[in-house]
C-alpha cells in the first residue's frame, strides 16, 4: 500500500472510530430510547387503504414538536399535535366568541354561575377502545388537577366534580367562573383515558381524530399521525388520513419546500416572503390575528415613571402607526388590552402618537428639551426583531424630548428575574391567555402582588383589584355586564393609571399549498391546524 | 514516540478540563434562571422552586462545579431543558449526522484542494495558477450562509437537480428501513447494502457538502501550492532536476510528502472550522446535526444542551488535533522530536 492510501484509510478509520466507539450497532432507525417507527410500517397500506402518501398533510414547524406527551402537563409546542389527538368538552370559536360543543353536546349553568352541568356525547371511544363517559372525564380532569403542572390552575374554581350518570358531568365551583371557556382551553382541558397515558409517545389516550403513527425525536420528520378509524365523527375519503410534522427551522427553507409542494403548511413567514407567497402559483396564504399582544409596562412603583405624567408622556411618544407600518402585516395596531375575538375586546381604543402633548406632560413632570434630561431603562427580549423595532423607534423619538432610553435586550429568564426585583423602568413582553378569556391579562398582569410574578408594572390599586376579582363571575353570569366592566377596567388601567401601552397584536402569516381546502386559523389554539377539518382538492 | 504521545495526551486533557470549567462558568454566570427555561415562560413560583431543586441550582457554585465535572466523567451530561432528554442521548442522535456532513466535505476538499494546489504549483505564475488562486480566494471569502442559500435557491429550488433540505427521503423509512450500526446514515446504508437510502443520502449531501467544503478546499489548495513551491526550491529538488526528473514527478514524487506535513496540521484546524461552519449550513439545509441542535438550544436558552454541544465540539477538536499530530509524526518524522 502506498503511503497516501494508508493515510486516507487511517483518516477514514479515525472518523469511524469516533462514533463507532459509542455505538451499540444493529438497531433499526428510531429504535432504542425512542419509539419504533417500523412497528407501523405494515399498517399504512393496510389500515387506511391505498396509497398512504396521497393524503398525507405535511406541517412544517420551526422547532421540535414534542417535549411533553402528558395531556395533563403539556404546556408547549406540542399543542399542534395534541389538539388533533385530544379533545376537550368544548372548543372555542373566535368568530362567535363562544364555546362550541365537542365532547359535550350541551351544557347549562346555574344563575349564580357556580354549578355547571355538561351532557356528554354518546358513543365516543378512546383510542384504547374504552368508552368515554362521565366517570372517565371526571378522572381525567381530576388527574390533571392533581398533577399541578402546566396550566392545571385553570381548574382552580372547581370544588367538586360528579359523574351523575354515564352522560352527565356536574361541576360545583368555589366561585363563579365561565367553565365553558375553561373546558375549551388548549392546555390542561383535554379529556383522556387516565390509565393509558404514555410519556414515551408510543400510544395515545385521547378521543380525537388522530393517533401517533411514529415519533422520532430529533429527526426531521419528527412526528407522524394517522387517522383513528373509530373516530366518532367518521371519515370521508377526501380528508387527510396521515399527518407529518417536518421540522424546518429556517424560514426560507420552509418556503422553498412549500413552493415545491413538499410541505402543505408553514406556520409563519416573514412579511417579504408572505408577499411573495401571495403571488406564487400553487401556494395560498392566510393571515389571522392572534391572541398575543405586546405589552409595554411602565414601573408604577419606583423611579421617574412613578409619576403618572411621565407614563402618559411615554404612551404618547410611541409611534403606533409607524410601528404597524414597519411590521408589514406581522402585527396590527391594538385597541385596548384585549385582542379581537375575545369577550372584553373594545373597539375605538386604538392609541395615537401625540408628541406635543407628550412634551407638555413631560414638562409638567419637570423633564424635557429645555429642562432636566430623563434617563429610563428598558428591557426586552433578545433576538425579537419586532420588539427591537419598537425600541429603536421609541428611543429615537424620545431623544427629541431629551429622554434617553437605555434599552437592554435580555433572555426571557434574565429579563423576568430582573423584573421580579423591580429593576427597570419599562418592561416589554408579550402576553397571551391559556384559555380564551381576557381575565388572564387582568389577573396575571395587573392585579396587585406582594411578590410580583407578571405584574411587572407593579400596579397596586385596591379598586382595580376588586373589579378584577369580579370578572369571572360576570363572564359566567352576565356577558353584557362583563363586556362593560372589561371596558371600564381597560380605561382605568391604560388611560388613568397609564400602567401599560399596548402597541400591537401579533398576526400570523401562513403559507399553504393551494390544494388544501377548509383551513381556518383559530387563535385560541395558537398555530394549531385542525387536520380533520381539511380536505384535499382534486 | 511514546513520550511524544503521552505529552500530547496530557496537553489534550488539560485543554478538556479547561473547557469544562469554562462551559460551567458560562452556564452559571449568564444572567437568568435556568429553571425558567425548564418550567416554562409562565411558571408559578412553586414550579420554579421544583425545577431549581431538581437541577441542584440551590447548591453553592463550587459544589455545582464539582457535581458537574463528576457527572460528566460518569457519562451524565445532564438533562436538556428543552427536549427533557439526557443531553448525551440528544448528541448521540445529532453528532453522527454532523460528522457525515463534515466528513464528506473534508474528503471533497482534500480531493479537490490538493490536486489544484499541485496544478497551481506546477504552473506557477501562469494561467492555471492564477485561476486556482482566484478560485480559492473566492471560496475562502464568500460567507457560507450566503453560499448555502444561493446554492439552495439555484440548484434545488429552481433547477430542481438536488433536494431542498433534509438528510434523505424519509418516506424510504417505510419501504426500506435502515439498520443502524454507526448512526452515520451514509455509512450504514453502504454496509447494509441499503441502496435506496444510500443514493438518497448522497443526493441530499451534495449541496451542503459543497458549501462546507468551499473554505477548506480553498485553504488546502493555497497551502499545498505554497508548500510545494517552497519544497521545489530546496536542494533536493535541484538534485532531482539534475538527475533528469520532470517537474511534475519532482512535485508529486518528492516534494509532496514533506509539503503535506503543514497541510495536514491545517486540516485539523479546518476540521474544527468546518464543524462550526457546518452549523450554519445545517440550519439552511435542515441537516439533523449538531448545528440544528445548538441553534435550538441557544434559542431556548437550554444551558445543558449548549454546554453539551460546546464540550463535544471541544473534544472533537482536541482529538482531531491529537490524531493529526500523531499522523504528522508518521508522515514527517522530523516533527516528532519537537
Amino acid at each position: 500500500m502506498r503511503w497516501h492510501k494508508r493515510l486516507l484509510v487511517a483518516g477514514v478509520a479515525g472518523v469511524l472510530a469516533l462514533t463507532a466507539s459509542a455505538c451499540a450497532g444493529g438497531q433499526v432507525r428510531g429504535a432504542g430510547g425512542t419509539p419504533q417507527p417500523q412497528a407501523s410500517s405494515g399498517s399504512p397500506a393496510g389500515q387506511t387503504g391505498g396509497q398512504a402518501n396521497d393524503s398525507t398533510f405535511v406541517y412544517a414547524p420551526n422547532s421540535d414538536v414534542v417535549t411533553d406527551w402528558d395531556p395533563a402537563t403539556s404546556y408547549s409546542n406540542e399543542i399542534v399535535a395534541l389538539a388533533n389527538i385530544y379533545e376537550g368538552l368544548t372548543r372555542y370559536n373566535s368568530q362567535t366568541k363562544q364555546a362550541e360543543p365537542r365532547l359535550a353536546t350541551e351544557w347549562t349553568s346555574s344563575d349564580d354561575g357556580k354549578e355547571w352541568t355538561f351532557k356528554l356525547r354518546q358513543g365516543v371511544k378512546f383510542h384504547t377502545g374504552d368508552p368515554m363517559d362521565a366517570e372517565a372525564a371526571k378522572q381525567a380532569i381530576e388527574r390533571t388537577i392533581g398533577k399541578k403542572g402546566g396550566a392545571a390552575y385553570i381548574w382552580d374554581p372547581v370544588d367538586r366534580i360528579e359523574a351523575v350518570d354515564a352522560s352527565t358531568l356536574k361541576f360545583t365551583l368555589k366561585y363563579a367562573a365561565p367553565l365553558d371557556l375553561v373546558t375549551s382551553s388548549g392546555y390542561a382541558a383535554w379529556i383522556y383515558d387516565v390509565d393509558a397515558v404514555d410519556a414515551d409517545g408510543k400510544t395515545t389516550a385521547g378521543t380525537g381524530p388522530y393517533t401517533i403513527d411514529s415519533w422520532k425525536k430529533g429527526e426531521e420528520n419528527e412526528l407522524t399521525l394517522k387517522a383513528f378509524e373509530d373516530y366518532w365523527g367518521g371519515w370521508k375519503p377526501e380528508q387527510y388520513k396521515k399527518v407529518t410534522f417536518r421540522v424546518t427551522p429556517e424560514i426560507t427553507t420552509a418556503w422553498q419546500l412549500v413552493q415545491k409542494g413538499e410541505v402543505n403548511f408553514v406556520r409563519r413567514l416573514n412579511p417579504q416572503l408572505f408577499e411573495q407567497a401571495g403571488m406564487t402559483q400553487g401556494v395560498q396564504t392566510a393571515q389571522a390575528q392572534s391572541f398575543q399582544n405586546l405589552l409595554v409596562l411602565f414601573n408604577t412603583a419606583a423611579g421617574p415613571t412613578k409619576d403618572v405624567k411621565v407614563r402618559q408622556a411615554l404612551q404618547l411618544a410611541i409611534d403606533y402607526d409607524g410601528l404597524a407600518a414597519a411590521l408589514e402585516g406581522s402585527g396590527v395596531k391594538a385597541s385596548g388590552l384585549v385582542p379581537q375575538g375575545l369577550i372584553g375586546h373594545v373597539n375605538g381604543m386604538e392609541p395615537k402618537q401625540d408628541l406635543p402633548k407628550a412634551q407638555q406632560l413631560l414638562a409638567e413632570a419637570g423633564y424635557g428639551p429645555d429642562l432636566e434630561e430623563l434617563e429610563l431603562s428598558l428591557t426586552y427580549a433578545t433576538g425579537d426583531e419586532d420588539q427591537k423595532l419598537l425600541v429603536t423607534l421609541l428611543s429615537s423619538t424620545l431623544k427629541q424630548l431629551n429622554v434617553t432610553l437605555r434599552a437592554k435586550p435580555m433572555s426571557w429568564s434574565a429579563q423576568w428575574d430582573l423584573g421580579k426585583k423591580g429593576g427597570q423602568d419599562v418592561f416589554v413582553m408579550y402576553w397571551y391567555p391559556d384559555y380564551p378569556d381576557a381575565y388572564s391579562w387582568f389577573l396575571n398582569v395587573f392585579k396587585s402582588a406582594d411578590k410580583p410574578q407578571f405584574n411587572l408594572s407593579y400596579l397596586k390599586n385596591a379598586e382595580i383589584d376588586a373589579a378584577i376579582d369580579k370578572l369571572p363571575e360576570l363572564t359566567a353570569t352576565d356577558k353584557l355586564a362583563a363586556e362593560q366592566e372589561y371596558q371600564r377596567l381597560q380605561q382605568k388601567i391604560i388611560q388613568e393609571e397609564a400602567a401599560v401601552a399596548v402597541p400591537y397584536v401579533q398576526r400570523y402569516q401562513r403559507a399553504l399549498s393551494a390544494d388544501v381546502q377548509g383551513y381556518q386559523d383559530n387563535p385560541a389554539y395558537p398555530s394549531v391546524v385542525f387536520f380533520y377539518d381539511l380536505t384535499r382538492a382534486g | 514516540m511514546l513520550r511524544h504521545l503521552a505529552r500530547r495526551l496530557g496537553q489534550a486533557l488539560l485543554v478538556v478540563a479547561g473547557v469544562v470549567v469554562l462551559t460551567f462558568a458560562v452556564m452559571r454566570l449568564v444572567p437568568g434562571d435556568p429553571a425558567v427555561a425548564f418550567a416554562g415562560p409562565k411558571a408559578t413560583p412553586e414550579q420554579l422552586a421544583e425545577a431549581r431543586a431538581r437541577f441542584g441550582l440551590d447548591d453553592p457554585l463550587p459544589v455545582q462545579l464539582v457535581n458537574y465535572a463528576r457527572d460528566l466523567v460518569t457519562g451524565d451530561w445532564g438533562t436538556s431543558l428543552r427536549t427533557r432528554q439526557p443531553v448525551r442521548d440528544d448528541l448521540y442522535l445529532a453528532f453522527p449526522a454532523s460528522l457525515e456532513l463534515v466528513g464528506a466535505a473534508l474528503l471533497l476538499a482534500i480531493a479537490v484542494g490538493i490536486p489544484l494546489g499541485v496544478l497551481a504549483a506546477r504552473h506557477n505564475r501562469r494561467l492555471p495558477d492564477f485561476g486556482v488562486r482566484l478560485g480559492s480566494m473566492l471560496a475562502v471569502s464568500v460567507p457560507v450562509f450566503w453560499l448555502a442559500l444561493a446554492l439552495q435557491t439555484v440548484f434545488a429550488s429552481h433547477l430542481g437537480w438536488f433536494p431542498v433540505a433534509g438528510e434523505y427521503d424519509t418516506s424510504l423509512d417505510t419501504t426500506s428501513p435502515l439498520t443502524l450500526w454507526t448512526n452515520i446514515t451514509v455509512v450504514d446504508a453502504l454496509i447494509t447494502g441499503n441502496w435506496p437510502i444510500f443514493t438518497s443520502t448522497l443526493e441530499h449531501l451534495v449541496l451542503p457538502a459543497v458549501v462546507v467544503a468551499a473554505y477548506p478546499a480553498g485553504v488546502i489548495a493555497q497551502m499545498t501550492r505554497a508548500a510545494l513551491i517552497e519544497e521545489s526550491g530546496q536542494d533536493h529538488a535541484r538534485l532531482e532536476r539534475a538527475l533528469g526528473f520532470g517537474e511534475t514527478s519532482i512535485l508529486t514524487k518528492f516534494a509532496l510528502r514533506p509539503a503535506l506535513s503543514p497541510v495536514l496540521s491545517l486540516i485539523a484546524l479546518v476540521f474544527a472550522y468546518a464543524i462550526v461552519n457546518g452549523f450554519l449550513v445545517e440550519a439552511v439545509f435542515n441537516w439533523p446535526g449538531l448545528g440544528r441542535y445548538a441553534a435550538e438550544s441557544i434559542r431556548s436558552l437550554d444551558t445543558p444542551g449548549i454546554a453539551g454541544v460546546t464540550l463535544l465540539v471541544a473534544l472533537v477538536y482536541v482529538l482531531a488535533n491529537l490524531v493529526v499530530d500523531l499522523l504528522q509524526g508518521f508522515v514527517d518524522p522530523r516533527t516528532r522530536s519537537r
